[in-house]
């Protein structure tokens, strides 16, 4: 972590503060506070290349100068702290006049492609020569042309572009702690560059330069030309891919996910996330959909059956449970579920099977060989279980099974005569004879599975992208996605079916109808996560009651 | 040229007439029934001339080697009031941005050239051209290689002498 | 020369049969054609000019065209009725000319044929009773529209025709009297006696009897049953394809009709001005030419050439009155429908009665005096009749019966709104 932002930390009183005044405005932070983060803390913004919050700040751009009452001259104030008494000046005609001329000399060999240009609309020397730049540029000089470089893995180099700020270079060093892109050359001639051919494949965290980067010379060869930047919505959400649980944007456009952001959460993944997530997003814009509820077995389920909508298939699924329960022929219920459910899924989905009786809830989840550790954030890497929500299920109750790419371990639930419900795992591995004997086999899943040829209800749920809901995440800390998707069809929320299904078995009049009171309701009748409440979450997650300790805390 | 206000006065009382008005008015139709001067213009024979700044059918201009323009950038989608365009970036062999689709829907569009006035690369225009009756509703989706195809001349949208109107 | 008579005259009578609905429905078509060249013309426009050579054949492209589109029929229509309406529509407009002599009577190898389809002795009344028919088309299929606008139209075009038709008979009964008789033929050859056309003698009966037809025709200024601008189309706003062509061939056949009579009632029909050679009415056995000073007839010498020549007339004297209406059309704008009914009910109507009164006196006193028919007969006539309508020409201009809505020199005293204002509660300083 960089030593350049130290955390406001409310828990400890003692901090010692100091007071200053920036553009007219007294402005009280903790000792050590940069003068820009001060004025980020009023809301001015003072633009910066070099400095980032996550690494370490050379003061080389020399675009976030500001006035300072009584220095000489005017000082970068990524670097400079903030004193007692300090009168501060960025918007002076000093500061104006010094950063317009910085911009100018940017623009002397900054390409003019904004139009071809994947930075452009989140472009931040966009941004500030619209703000404080000039109207027009008065170089005559031809500039100097680099063409673009491949460094490899998912990054594409555009040296034209480049500003110097070297965050790239640091992230890569400080970071990631590998190395691999250095500055060549000198001057105007300087250069982001790496090392040996393989430039930046095999790293594991390098897609993060791209976001860091604040110009258009690091783009996505992903995302290349693909969409603008300002068509892209965003939508907080929770990377599914592993039980980190970072903290992510969904940017989406004509409901698709276009590509994956982090989102910044100091107790999670600080600014960053890793290569394995950030290009698994695929996944939520399959095509392949269920969309309608269908009711019968086989052959019996024809299309015609799905005009009887969700009242006419939850009625009939719950009478024939309600009948096998009563008939004592149920027997335990055996339930298979996903490791990327929500913790209000899960719930949900213990809660159908204890009204029916009890029984057994397992999830399947593959697990890599190793933690792949970001060595400059210690607490953040890309965990071995590979969903988001094993620590969650677990949490709710349900034991995991199977083997590490998750497969196999379903043998007593294939053949099992009682109950079986499977929630959101497709069962890949499964032949259609799945359930065969099952009294009564609901599926509630997102895709079309072969393995559901046998039930006698075949639900559509949405993906986590298409509902509210929070993950639990490895070291117990509950984590709020939200909406980025519209659902396809009729599909709908598993807290939503599964919760009309419950309250009905338990003869409830109500069922929740939102993911807040799903939640409330689940941490109100659940130890583990006893006192947790859908607005206690916040931006940042609440933990659970018993929390995993992780490397770097 | 300011908006010419005409005010007619009512007649005062008893000084209206009704015939006599009625046969001067029959009089008027007459001179004109008879005038030969006619201001109906023979439209498929005689074809109007078109203002030079006439927003019409679209153009998309071509390199010297026959591709388009166009580079992609997303800015006339964007701008468009009317929503009609329909573009897909992507990058071609050379590793350059182009538009992979790029669809513009005459019947959405309202004709106000900000298109045009948008466009970095001077690729998309609007034309001195409104002859575009088709047999089908779906041949007014203009693809890229129809308008490129279109060869009438683009749309002066301001004076290239002066360009500011200054 | 002997009247046609026996199977030739039972033949002759089919083809005038055939002959005039051919004629008509081609003029019809062909006045179509003219209002809208003619109405292009007057705004300076080219008209119809693409079908044929000078758009010649523009009316049969309607025709087809017609012909080929939808039927529709609104679902909360009077099946029955909407159907039969138009055709109780164009039938009387087609059957009301047949009493118009349009020529002198032709001679034949097999006897002398009346250029007429009918001479029915009823002659005039005929085509008041007819014409009056035409209503029932017009409201009948109004009503079954089930259509607000086709039923005000309908009910407009209803009080319009019973307003008007009180003028138009007057104004008629003072040529009647003229003439003694009522047939068209005998009208034709009483004008050739008088040496002078009923417009004249008869000028504001002439007056009268133009501006009811209008009304009559439903023809602007008088078209309140299909105004455009209030009531859609009126009384055809649901019509379509042919039946809706039905009623604008029924329009223009009444147009046709009307300019018809108009020509022969009041310019001798097909007379030829300032020509006696063309004179010929079958009295008492023998077609005459008039009488000499004696008294004996002349027998008039009957030719083709002059019947050709006399139906030239009668053609041009009908296609004045039909551009007289293209061209009122395009000039007069409507009037408002209360404007319409005060001009029938308190102008037409007491000024006719009046007029009436006055010929009837005229006629009376020169009989009395003996002066025989003739011009002096007609002179006398003609000086009376212009001193009544440049009066009534006098009176109808000022402002007195056609005038805007705000008329307050009328009411001799500012307009005033009414004072519609609430009583609210007080508001200090109110």
């Amino acid at each position: 972590m960089s030593q350049s932002t130290p955390q406001a930390n409310g828990n400890d009183a003692a901090v010692e503060t100091v007071t200053l005044t920036i553009d007219g405005r007294e402005v009280t932070v903790p000792k050590g506070t940069t003068v820009l983060k001060a004025a980020e803390s009023v809301g001015t913004e003072v633009p910066h290349y070099c400095f980032h919050e996550g690494l370490s700040s050379p003061a080389m751009c020399r675009l976030c100068l500001v006035e300072v009452e009584g220095a000489p001259k005017l000082q970068p104030s990524c670097v400079t702290q903030a004193q007692d008494g300090q009168v501060v000046r960025t918007q002076g005609d000093q500061a104006l006049r010094q950063r317009r001329g910085v911009l100018e000399f940017y623009l002397v060999n900054h390409p003019l492609d904004c139009p071809i240009c994947d930075q452009s609309g989140e472009c931040h020397l966009q941004d500030y020569v619209h703000e404080e730049g000039r109207d027009h540029g008065r170089s005559r000089e031809p500039k100097r042309v680099f063409g673009r470089d491949d460094f490899g893995g998912d990054v594409l180099f555009y040296g034209d572009r480049c500003v110097m700020c070297t965050r790239c270079v640091r992230f890569m060093n400080e970071v990631e702690q590998d190395p691999r892109l250095t500055v060549v050359e000198r001057g105007n001639r300087s250069v982001i560059d790496t090392f040996f051919e393989e430039g930046l494949d095999g790293t594991h965290w390098s897609g993060n330069v791209v976001d860091i980067c604040p110009v258009g010379a690091l783009v996505s060869k992903d995302f290349l030309y693909k969409q603008r930047a300002w068509d892209l919505d965003h939508t907080p959400s929770i990377c599914p891919s592993c039980s980190q649980g970072c903290n992510i944007s969904l940017h989406t456009r004509d409901n698709l996910v276009q590509r994956l952001k982090p989102r910044k959460n100091l107790d999670v993944n600080g600014h960053w996330m890793c290569d394995h997530g950030r290009h698994r997003y695929e996944f939520m814009n399959r095509p392949d959909r269920l969309t309608e509820p269908l009711t019968g077995r086989g052959t019996a389920r024809t299309p015609s059956s799905a005009s009887r909508g969700w009242r006419a298939a939850l009625t009939d699924v719950v009478d024939r449970a309600r009948s096998l329960a009563e008939g004592g022929r149920g027997g335990r219920v055996m339930a298979v579920m996903s490791p990327n459910a929500s913790n209000e899924d899960i719930g949900a989905l213990v809660e159908v099977v204890d009204a029916l009786g009890g029984g057994d809830v397992v999830y399947r989840m593959a697990r890599a060989d190793d933690e792949i550790v970001l060595k400059g954030y210690p607490s953040l890497a890309r965990r071995r279980d590979l969903a988001a929500n094993g620590h969650g299920a677990e949490l709710l109750g349900a034991t995991r099974v199977g083997d590490d790419d998750a497969t196999g371990g379903l043998e007593a639930v294939a053949d099992h005569d009682g109950i079986v419900i499977v929630l959101g795992d497709e069962l890949d591995d499964q032949g259609e004879d799945f359930g065969r004997a099952a009294a009564l086999y609901l599926y509630l899943g997102a895709h079309p599975s072969e393995a559901a040829t046998h039930a006698d209800a075949v639900l559509p749920t949405t993906t986590f992208a298409e509902q509210e809901g929070t993950f639990t995440n490895i070291q117990g800390r509950v984590q709020r996605f939200r909406q980025g998707l519209r659902a396809p069809g009729s599909a709908r929320p598993a807290w939503l079916i599964l919760g009309a299904v419950a309250a009905e078995l338990s003869g409830r009049e109500t069922a929740p109808t939102s993911a807040e009171e799903a939640f409330d309701a689940l941490a109100g009748r659940t130890n583990a996560l006893a006192g947790l409440t859908w607005d206690g979450l916040g931006s940042r997650g609440a933990l659970v009651n018993e929390t995993v300790p992780l490397a770097g805390d | 040229m300011g908006v010419q206000v005409k005010v007619i006065q009512r007649p005062e009382p008893g000084r209206t007439s009704y015939l006599r008005a009625a046969l001067k008015g029959m009089a008027l139709t007459f001179r004109h029934m008879v005038n030969p001067t006619k201001v109906t213009q023979q439209y498929p024979e005689e074809q109007t001339d078109l203002s030079p700044r006439w927003r019409g059918t679209h153009v998309m201009e071509t390199h010297a080697d026959g591709r388009p323009k166009c580079v992609a950038c997303g800015l006339c989608p964007t701008v468009c009031p009317a929503n009609c365009i329909r573009l897909v970036g992507g990058e071609d062999d050379n590793g350059n941005r182009y538009p992979i689709v790029y669809e513009i829907d005459e019947f959405r569009c309202i004709f106000c050239g900000m298109c045009q006035e948008v466009c970095p690369v001077e690729a998309i225009h609007v034309g001195q051209h409104f002859e575009n009756a088709e047999y089908s509703r779906d041949r007014f989706v203009y693809d890229l290689d129809r308008l490129m195809e279109q060869d009438h001349p683009s749309t002066l949208l301001w004076d290239p002498s002066d360009p500011r109107s200054e | 020369m002997e009247p046609i008579s026996g199977v030739p005259a039972v033949l002759a009578m089919l083809g005038k049969i055939v002959g005039i609905f051919t004629a008509v429905m081609i003029v019809v078509a062909y006045t179509t054609y003219a209002e809208r060249r003619v109405s292009a013309w007057i705004q300076d426009r080219h008209g119809p000019n693409r079908v044929g050579p000078f758009g010649l054949l523009q009316p049969i492209a309607d025709g087809i065209k017609n012909i080929l589109k939808e039927e529709t029929m609104p679902a909360t229509a009077n099946r029955f009725w909407f159907v039969l309406g138009p055709m109780l529509s164009i039938i009387p407009a087609l059957v009301a000319i047949a009493v118009v002599p349009f020529a002198a009577p032709l001679p034949t190898p097999w006897g002398v044929v009346d250029m007429v389809v009918a001479d029915v002795p009823i002659g005039v009344l005929w085509v008041l009773a007819i014409g009056s028919l035409g209503i029932y088309g017009i409201v009948i299929s109004g009503w079954a529209s089930n259509n607000k606008y086709a039923f005000l139209g309908a009910l407009r075009a209803s009080a319009q025709m019973v307003s008007y038709e009180v003028a138009l008979g007057l104004a008629l009964i003072a040529t009647l009297m003229l003439a003694g008789n009522v047939t068209l033929t005998e009208m034709v050859w009483q004008q050739q006696q008088l040496d002078w056309w009923y417009a004249f003698p008869l000028s504001l009966a002439f007056i009268l009897f133009v501006i009811s037809a209008f009304a009559e025709t439903n023809r602007l200024p008088f078209d309140m049953p299909e105004a455009e601008s209030e009531l859609v189309t009126g009384y055809h706003t649901e019509y379509s394809a042919m039946k809706f062509s039905m009623f604008f061939i029924a329009e223009y056949a009444h147009m046709m009709t009307a300019s018809a009579l108009m020509a022969t009632l009041f310019l001798g029909g097909w007379d030829i001005p300032f020509a006696t050679w063309d004179d010929a009415y079958y009295w008492q056995g023998q077609y005459i030419s008039g009488f000499d000073e004696a008294g004996a007839p002349i027998a008039a010498s009957l030719a083709a050439w002059k019947s050709l020549a006399t139906y030239a007339v009668f053609s041009l004297k009908t296609a004045f009155f039909l551009f007289l209406y293209i061209w009122v059309r395009w000039t007069l704008p409507r009037f408002r429908y209360d404007q319409v009914m005060t001009l029938g009910w308190k102008v037409m109507l007491p000024v006719s009665l009046a007029y009436v009164m006055v010929v009837a006196s005229t006629i009376l006193v020169l009989d009395y005096l003996e002066i025989p028919y003739g011009f002096v007969f007609g002179l006398v006539l003609t000086v009376v009749s212009g001193l009544c309508t440049l009066g009534f020409l006098f009176f109808l201009d000022r402002d007195r019966v056609i005038a805007g809505a705000a008329v307050p020199h009328r009411l001799d005293r500012p307009v005033r709104m009414p004072d519609t204002r609430v009583p609210g509660p007080a508001i200090r300083g109110d």
